[in-house]
């Protein structure tokens, strides 16, 4: 059995950047990540790069890798800030909007 | 979109390849939430940790020996996929007040919530729908019918909880699919109309200030 925080390094607050909420929903930028210090990323890292190939939601990433939130949400932060996860932005906007309620209904009617 | 998967490496433009939507399923313990998410959806336990304390750690080694810094809570998790471009997820949200802490990270940015009701303990869905109306979220109180519950009146359920005639009550079974559909239909009818009713989330009777979703999982 291994600490949840250990591969965090002990860390449990994400580095500074955009605060990553349940269902942020995060891709894999293709951008390699840097050679010269491997040691500092865990194999979680990569997992978690590797299911970024297609668009992910933080909550499926924790769900998908077992993996306590808060850490997933400190790994996704590092993958962040090296450039190799970027947030998918999500239109707000449309969000709100009667249609995406009847899209929502229309689903879940046709279940 | 078959256009969005596939500019999944675009960078920071990505093209969000869906919309993901967020509905709460709250209630006491054993009221059925576990049931009712998975009966719509493949059930996953997503697991956070929050923690109890963080003045003690490495400060107090020998006496600390056994201190428990953090505590693990499961949520129920699902998610359904609706036509080509929007997800659902469904959170059960722990409806015992001692969950309180991490309700607000839970109803940041929901749609809305169902509320699962138990009437052999109807007491236990109180602190939800107080939450709830507290925060003026939509929410539909969902009475789970167990085979071996006494039946009420709807009505009569409606006046012990002192419901809100603008939150509908429906009776459900938890373990049925027609029926969790229909009761998440009604909650996104419910959201729709007071969408229609009242532009501009924010607006109109007293909303009190809203703390900053941000304990959850940290």
């Amino acid at each position: 059995m291994v600490r949840p925080y250990a591969v965090t390094g002990g860390r449990t607050e994400p580095a500074d950047g955009e605060v990553l909420t349940l269902l942020t929903v995060l891709v894999a930028t293709g951008r390699p990540l840097p050679t010269d210090d491997p040691a500092r990323l865990a194999p979680e890292h990569h997992r978690l790069l590797g299911m970024c190939g297609r668009q992910m939601t933080l909550a499926d990433l924790a769900a998908d890798t077992a993996l306590p939130l808060g850490v997933v949400r400190v790994l996704v932060a590092d993958l962040t800030e090296l450039g190799a996860i970027t947030v998918v932005a999500q239109r707000s906007t449309d969000k709100q909007t009667g249609n995406v309620l009847q899209e929502i209904l229309n689903g879940l009617r046709a279940l | 979109m078959a256009s969005a998967r596939s500019d999944t490496h675009g960078g920071a433009a990505a093209v969000p390849a869906f919309t993901a939507h967020k509905i709460l399923v709250a209630g006491g313990f054993g009221a059925g939430k576990t049931t009712l998410v998975g009966a719509i959806s493949e059930v996953r336990p997503l697991q956070t940790e929050e923690a109890l304390t963080t003045a003690s750690i490495g400060l107090d080694d020998l006496t600390g020996v056994g201190r428990k810094t953090t505590t693990t809570v499961a949520l129920d998790f699902g998610r359904i996929t609706l036509g080509a471009r929007i997800v659902l997820y469904l959170f059960g949200m722990p409806g015992q007040e001692r969950f309180s802490f991490m309700w607000d990270e839970l109803a940041y940015g929901a749609l809305g919530a169902v509320i699962l009701a138990d009437v052999r303990r109807l007491g236990d869905c109180f602190p939800s729908v107080n939450y709830f109306e507290t925060r003026r979220l939509p929410f539909v109180v969902a009475v789970n019918c167990f085979d071996d519950a006494p039946s009420y009146d709807p009505q009569e359920i409606r006046q012990a909880l002192d419901l809100d005639p603008s939150n509908p009550l429906v009776l459900c079974d938890a373990r049925d699919v027609a029926s969790v559909k229909s009761v998440l239909i009604t909650l996104v009818e419910t959201i729709a109309s007071r969408r229609s009713a009242r532009p501009g989330p924010g607006r109109g009777r007293t909303a009190p200030p809203r703390s900053p979703a941000s304990r959850l999982g940290q």
